[in-house]
């Protein structure tokens, strides 16, 4: 695929969005407009959300707290800790998908859209796009991402509320089962499955341990960094042994 | 009258003071940050590790606390679905879809049966 043009390379972001990925992340966050109604706020306030949150712990969150009548800056000190998440996640990203001559501006908005989905499904189908045309190819699948996703937000506005009890189960474990394994689909080294192991047997550790939402982050910085420090040992080892 | 003080957009403005902009501002400052960052650098490696790390440790915490109806299914069961969805994943080299479809059917089977 080599000689398309960046048009058709955002074309293709789009078409592998739409393969899949975008329209699980749409019906994940289907529950996100039913909050927002229930919390009291208007359709395009829901629809809003995930154009601007675009993030669905914290959307669920806001919503959740502002229905609990939550102090506000409460929940924008919630929100902040929550979504602190999203630093590594850019980090790890943006250097992959800027080019030579990509802009600061271009990366700002580039930011914008990494979440969850966004960002597994970007940090294993980047290697096969030619550097030029990354940034492409990421504004195509993260914009059929986000649209589906908002109009489903809507969807969930109007229906929410009156799903049977198997299938609101159902639809909250979409997240859960999709995550896991989109993580285990981009493990490409031992450290990514160190991390992976680490971040599932620590959790109820940290969350028990660590100061009330800060408990992800400690997480994070723990077992992420045992991890890179594991497989780089193993690393250095294979390189030892191939020389 | 002024945007600001129109009820109307009341809740909008409440979105993007409390909900927007405090999420918003972690992207906006990694967008900086990552100029300092290179490809081939440890740094970026380790991120990558953390990063994945922290999404594990999201999903734990959907299975182990979950809210709504999810709560209303037993914890082995959760778990069991979870396990079910990566023997799929393993077994049909590594689909990310039919993961998803045997951990879905399993727990939708398990709430049809508990709830």
């Amino acid at each position: 695929m080599g000689g398309l043009s960046r048009v058709e390379w955002a074309l293709e972001g789009v078409r592998q969005a739409v393969k899949g990925p975008a329209w699980i992340v749409a019906v994940a966050l289907t529950g996100v407009g039913g909050l927002a109604r229930e919390a009291g706020f208007p359709f395009g306030a829901a629809v809003a959300s995930t154009l601007l949150i675009w993030a669905g712990p914290a959307q669920v969150l806001f919503f959740g707290a502002v229905a609990q009548h939550v102090a506000p800056a409460a929940i924008a000190f919630s929100i902040c800790v929550s979504s602190m998440r999203l630093l590594p996640m850019c980090l790890s990203l943006l250097p992959l998908l800027r080019g030579r001559r990509t802009s600061l501006l271009t990366q700002v908005v580039a930011s914008h859209f990494v979440a969850v989905t966004v960002w597994t499904e970007s940090m294993r189908r980047i290697h096969d796009v030619p550097r030029d045309a990354r940034m492409a190819f990421y504004f195509g699948f993260a914009h059929a991402c986000i649209l589906a996703t908002a109009a489903f937000t809507g969807l969930g506005y109007w229906l929410m509320g009156d799903l049977p009890t198997p299938l609101g189960a159902g639809l909250l474990f979409l997240s859960p089962i999709y995550f896991i394994t989109a993580l285990a689909r981009n493990a490409r080294e031992a450290m990514d499955w160190l991390a992976i192991g680490f971040g599932l047997v620590l959790a109820p550790v940290t969350s028990a341990l660590a100061p009330r939402g800060f408990d992800l982050l400690f997480l994070g910085l723990v077992g992420g960094t045992a991890a890179w420090a594991i497989g780089r040992k193993l690393r250095a080892r294979r390189g030892e042994a191939a020389a | 009258m002024s945007i600001l003080t129109d009820p109307a957009h009341a809740p909008y403005l409440f979105l993007i003071l409390f909900g927007f902009l405090p999420s918003e501002v972690w992207r906006f400052v990694s967008a900086f940050v990552a100029q300092g960052i290179s490809e081939d650098s440890e740094v970026f490696v380790w991120v990558r590790a953390v990063a994945t790390c922290l999404l594990a440790g999201v999903v734990a915490k959907l299975i182990l606390s979950p809210s709504g109806a999810l709560a209303l299914v037993p914890l082995y069961a959760r778990v069991g679905a979870i396990l079910a969805g990566g023997a799929a994943f393993l077994l049909f080299r590594r689909s990310v879809v039919a993961a998803v479809i045997f951990g879905e059917g399993l727990l939708i089977a398990a709430a049809m049966l508990f709830t």
